[in-house]
């Protein structure tokens, strides 16, 4: 059993692996950037490639792909030649990257004209300017360099009199060209090994947080539909097993069909049409004061949940009428049937257990199919969720949100496989593994 | 289970007369009620989308300016769009669409899947090793989530849509051919064919592929109704066909904005994929039943 187990992890960690490579390059090799659907039609090709160089995007493919996994901070800080720290904003869910002075003080940089002014963070929180102009380096040449981090979380290439560069001001969005400065960026990040795999370029805030608050939101939708769905759609299921062939059958299994047979997004609309626009019980779209906050409005809840719920139900309703239908047509039931045992104490006693076993191993392995719900379903009510956020991160070509997040999903999906395997081998005593 | 019928040698197939052969492929879906009433249900849209033209007077994409957001009259049988567009020739046009696009799609993933899982499960060892768990992989991902991928990174198109169900659905074919092979493999008819000489592929293809069709078929059968769903879920989320193509889902993304004046839009094309994916789903429930008692 633990051989088993340690197979399956290590099996799921090489199918992590292999599923963040098969994203990246997907990704990767197709045409069209972030830069230029945040800068619009207007940029010009010097801005644009100005821009991709700040996000980083000029790097080769496989070194963005590293500094997705493990991070750029370790190869900033042989650049920099100072260990870096990555601390909280206070209040905020944004973080600052800071370089370690050798007395211990968080020190940054900043470039006004030719001369490099050192911000010192004070143990108060405020910021001490100073021209620290004895740090750049000078070469055989005469150019004079520096490699530090800047106000951006990046470190940075100075060179003192260098080549222009454009930066969006902050009224506007409009491009100016800044003459002389940071000549290579690379964000800084800690990669997603250890937690954060980056920034959203199309956001501006880090993916992890984000990424989080919206796991939180889908998981309370999937859990309350969840809650709903199951113990209804296995009675339901129990009750057209032992029916089998009756009306009753007939009507369950044939709902249950249709149900699993609409798409997703047809029975959201149905229950718009239904709920919010004929009888107006509940609202038909979620709009919450902030994401954090989905528990606010429960009644902004209602339908989204029913929503999933149903897309839910006719499937695992036809799971277990069929395992009933199997478990009720056995001998050992024929037998229990035949020593004159009371026909409710057959059912519960003798085939529930085994009648189940089919639909709980299934609505384990099901994870994959309530995520395209959830994807989908979070786009008709606009719910702020994990679907939600793949969905925009994606129209954008936001590489590290969308990466991030499809690890998530993909983890979850194979972490419940991996579950109920487990779970399978403790209710079902003849299956082992090798 | 299957040893006798399936396990004869092609020559014998071959010597029955084409009338014969045809009554015993279709046997399985005349003798059930179920399977029946699915490919009426497929067929009804089969031969709308065939005769689309010669149905409706209207092109899927007509304007009729005075029909705007028209609920069903007699001029138009299921009402207009927000357009002024009759909604039953784009439904019908929609059908032509994806009657193609789905079939399509899953025989695509039919050619690639069989083809990995055969030579996985033919020739065993490191191939089967690489092959599966690439495969595995590719399963890992929720396939909504590799289609968004796909289509973000391809840009939103016919093809692209093609594709992407192509390699989403690759793998579980994949997975079921080499079970298939595994077991087809063991059979005397294989070694023999192997005594002869015979190409490895030659083998794959000729000897193994032809006995494993049944639950092939079955499984392609589900696929579709799979595919459609996809494809409209697709075209809802506004990554599948682009405007103005006559895309059940886009009609029901479209519709959505003006479903408190008019929900005809929305709901004709909800309801033909449903009945469409109930259709190839109740053909297919039929079909898996009557070949299995056949068995």
């Amino acid at each position: 059993m633990a051989k088993f187990i340690v197979r399956r992890l290590l099996l799921m960690v090489l199918t992590m692996f292999l599923v963040t490579i098969i994203v990246f390059i997907i990704l990767e090799i197709t045409p069209g950037n972030i830069a230029r659907r945040i800068l619009g039609p207007f940029a010009t090709p010097e801005q644009e490639e100005s821009f991709r160089r700040q996000l980083g995007l000029d790097q080769p493919a496989y070194m963005r792909y590293l500094n997705f996994l493990i991070g750029s901070d370790w190869r900033a800080e042989r650049l920099v030649g100072m260990p870096l720290r990555r601390i909280k904003r206070p209040g905020t869910e944004f973080y600052e990257w800071w370089a370690t002075n050798k007395d211990d003080a968080l020190i940054r940089w900043k470039l006004e004209g030719e001369d490099l002014i050192a911000l010192r963070l004070q143990a108060n929180g405020t910021v001490v300017e100073s021209i620290d102009n004895d740090r750049w380096q000078t070469d055989e040449a005469g150019a004079s360099t520096f490699w530090g981090i800047d106000l951006h979380d990046r470190a940075v290439l100075w060179t003192r009199g260098g080549q222009g560069y454009w930066v969006r001001s902050k009224g506007g969005g409009w491009w100016v060209e800044k003459a002389g400065g940071p000549q290579k960026w690379i964000p800084l990040q800690k990669g997603i090994l250890r937690g954060d795999p980056g920034i959203s370029v199309q956001t501006g805030r880090p993916v992890a947080g984000t990424l989080f608050r919206r796991l939180q939101n889908s998981g309370i939708l999937a859990g309350l539909a969840f809650v709903i769905v199951m113990p209804l759609a296995l009675v339901l299921g129990l009750i057209a097993g032992l029916n089998e062939g009756k009306t009753l059958d007939r009507i369950l299994s044939i709902g249950g069909l249709a149900g699993t047979s609409t798409p997703s997004f047809a029975t959201g609309i149905f229950l718009v049409l239904i709920f919010a626009i004929w009888l107006r019980l509940v609202p038909g779209v979620t709009v919450f004061a902030s994401q954090r906050a989905i528990l606010e409005k429960p009644e902004m809840l209602v339908l989204p949940v029913l929503t999933l719920a149903l897309v839910e139900l006719g499937y695992v309703l036809r799971i277990t009428r069929a395992s009933m239908v199997e478990v009720m047509r056995s001998d050992y039931i024929r037998t229990a049937f035949l020593k004159g045992l009371p026909y409710w104490r057959i059912v519960f006693k003798h085939a529930l257990r085994n009648a189940l076993m089919a639909p709980i191993t299934v609505i384990m392995l099901h994870v994959n199919w309530l995520m395209g719900g959830l994807v989908v379903v979070e786009a008709i009510f606009g719910f702020p969720g994990l679907g939600n956020y793949i969905y925009k991160a994606g129209l954008w070509k936001d590489v590290f949100a969308v990466e991030a997040a499809a690890v998530v999903m993909v983890f979850l999906a194979v972490g419940t496989q991996l579950v109920a395997d487990i779970i399978y081998t403790f209710l079902n005593p003849r299956i082992r593994y090798a | 289970m299957a040893t006798g019928e399936q396990a004869s040698p092609p020559g014998l197939a071959t010597r029955r007369s084409l009338g014969k052969r045809f009554r015993d492929a279709i046997a399985p879906i005349l003798a059930s009620k179920v399977a029946l009433v699915g490919l009426g249900l497929v067929s009804f849209w089969v031969v709308v989308a065939i005769f689309a033209p010669l149905i409706t007077p209207y092109g899927p994409l007509e304007h009729d300016l005075e029909a705007m957001n028209l609920g069903p009259s007699l001029e138009h049988l299921l009402g207009a769009d927000n357009l002024g567009r009759d909604l039953w020739a784009r439904l019908i046009y929609g059908a032509r669409t994806i009657l193609i696009l789905a079939p399509l799609s899953v025989f695509c993933a039919l050619a690639v899947g069989a083809t990995l899982g055969l030579i996985s499960g033919y020739f065993g060892g490191w191939t089967d090793e690489v092959v599966m768990r690439l495969l595995d992989a590719i399963m890992a991902f929720p396939a909504i989530l590799l289609y968004l991928i796909i289509i973000f990174a391809l840009g939103p198109s016919a093809t692209n849509v093609v594709i992407a169900i192509t390699i989403a659905g690759t793998p579980g074919i994949a997975r079921l051919v080499r079970s298939l092979t595994l077991d087809i493999r063991t059979r005397e008819y294989i070694a023999a064919a192997k005594l002869r000489g015979e190409n490895p592929f030659y083998i794959m293809f000729v000897e193994i592929l032809p006995n494993a069709r049944g639950p092939i078929i079955v499984d392609a059968m589900l696929r579709i109704g799979y595919a459609v769903i996809a494809i409209g879920t697709l075209g809802f989320l506004g990554v599948g066909l682009p405007p103005p193509a006559p895309d059940w889902g886009s009609m029901v993304a479209q519709g959505r904005i003006y479903i408190w004046i008019n929900p005809w839009p929305v709901l004709w094309p909800s309801l033909a994929i449903s009945s469409l994916v109930i259709g190839l789903n109740l053909f297919a429930d039929g079909l898996r039943e009557e070949t299995m008692r056949y068995q």
